[in-house]
């Protein structure tokens, strides 16, 4: 597979080509269009892995896109603006948050973490997703895209936090030392991660943004 | 007229120079940033009262255009479509066609006509789309919901298939078919769910992005309403 991203930063959009018999997978709902040489599966997985993808905060389905009888190309995007960017799996493995996961090779392993909902639970809606394998992860933010390098320790808003090198430890905590004192910075709950690896962090914070957006609209029914 | 897009994929705006006295630019109402004192404003009902109706009803389109005409040579003006996006340009020459999804229109030039075709017995109705049939001889300038992209079909690919949503145009040489993709269930969400595949020889147009999708986002951040 090969991917060419598009109109980057705000407006990405990911052109994978595949060669004949190639496939990649994909979060259902983020096909913009396809050449008629390929040809969608749906894979749920089984109704628990469905269900267990949902609980992630992903879609229940993931589709697989294959080439048949040519070369084949197909489009993804994320449903809000930002950029995207192209993590090689293999000698480096990855965690990504479920919102930020838009497609992968068919050799990588893409599984809701282990210990997912206890150890990763954040109340915000953070799972994260981890890979195994080899090949490409293609992975979408809501605004910019920005690598750091960790060396140590940093600290990342659940909220921005995109991916991050499975050599990484990433612990959910309190921005401040005392619950009041997070509650009032309103920083609300971070992430500790720490170790040596890379970090991405997307630039803006979907939760905010619903927020601040959202409650000026009209009140929906209940 | 010379004319010029700026700021895409972002931001698009057109920019447009009028050198002489009496040309002028047709743009969807509202499209108007800025123009230059001696530019006139009229604001028309294109092909009359019952054909901006129809357009009303069947593509969604605005029921005014507003016609700018220079009154003066060497004045600008800009316009802008309502997201953020970008613009693209056509040059339709006589016999050519091209389709838009509705509220993609932004401008045209004089020589342009509007129709609102009827898409109902071919399907796009039902797939909620509705499409404004542009043709004549002169430019048309459409806007999109994040980027354009441009496919060739016929040429880079035999045929192509694209999401509803983000449908965004295509000229005429394009056959086209909305259906369900198979395997595609609408178990919990939407995710894809209808689309149109496109054969035949043609350019199509897709938008990164769709309005429905961010909808959808924001949807579960409004209040909730009490049961009065």
């Amino acid at each position: 597979m090969q991917v060419n991203l598009l109109y980057r930063p705000s407006q990405a959009l990911a052109q994978c080509w595949l060669a004949p018999g190639e496939r990649v997978i994909a979060e259902s709902g983020a096909l913009v269009g396809m050449s008629t040489h390929v040809r969608m599966e749906t894979q749920a997985g089984g109704i628990m892995s469905g269900l267990k993808r949902m609980l992630a905060g992903e879609s229940f389905y993931r589709n697989a896109f294959a080439a048949e009888g040519g070369e084949g190309e197909v489009l993804f995007a994320t449903p809000l603006s930002g950029d995207m960017t192209v993590l090689e799996v293999g000698d480096r493995q990855w965690c990504v948050q479920s919102s930020a996961y838009v497609a992968s090779s068919p050799e990588v392993e893409v599984k809701t973490r282990s210990g997912g909902l206890r150890g990763f639970f954040s109340g915000a809606g953070l799972f994260a997703l981890e890979t195994a394998g080899r090949g490409q992860m293609i992975i979408g933010a809501f605004g910019a895209l920005e690598e750091l390098p960790v060396r140590g320790h940093v600290v990342v808003d659940t909220g921005h936090l995109a991916a991050w090198e499975s050599t990484l430890s990433c612990r959910i905590g309190k921005s401040t030392p005392t619950w009041l004192g997070t509650w009032l910075s309103g920083e609300g709950l971070v992430c500790h991660v720490e170790g040596n690896g890379s970090l991405w962090v997307q630039s803006r914070n979907a939760g905010r943004y619903g927020a601040a957006i959202g409650a000026r609209l009209a009140p929906r029914q209940p | 007229m010379r004319d010029e897009i700026r700021d895409n994929p972002e931001f698009g705006v057109l920019h447009v120079t009028f050198e002489h006295a009496g040309e002028q630019i047709i743009a969807e109402s509202g499209a108007m940033v800025a123009r230059d004192a001696a530019i006139d404003m009229k604001t028309s009902v294109q092909g009359g009262l019952a054909s901006a109706v129809k357009r009303r009803l069947t593509a969604g389109e605005s029921l005014f255009q507003n016609t700018f005409t220079a009154t003066a040579p060497m004045q600008s003006m800009r316009l802008a479509p309502a997201p953020e996006g970008s613009i693209e340009r056509i040059v339709l020459r006589s016999g050519m066609e091209v389709f838009l999804q509705s509220g993609a229109y932004l401008a045209s030039s004089p020589g342009i006509t509007l129709d609102a075709k009827w898409q109902g017995a071919k399907g796009f109705f039902a797939g909620g789309l509705s499409l404004l049939r542009a043709y004549g001889e002169g430019l048309i300038w459409f806007s999109s919901y994040g980027g354009i992209h441009a496919i060739d079909v016929g040429r880079q690919h035999e045929g192509y298939l694209c999401d509803n949503t983000h449908l965004l145009a295509f000229t005429e040489g394009l056959r086209y078919q909305v259906r369900k993709l198979a395997g595609l269930k609408g178990l919990f969400l939407s995710g894809e769910g209808l689309v149109c595949e496109f054969q035949g020889h043609g350019r199509l147009w897709l938008q990164t992005r769709n309005p429905g999708a961010l909808s959808a986002f924001l949807h579960p951040f409004r209040p909730v309403g009490g049961s009065h």
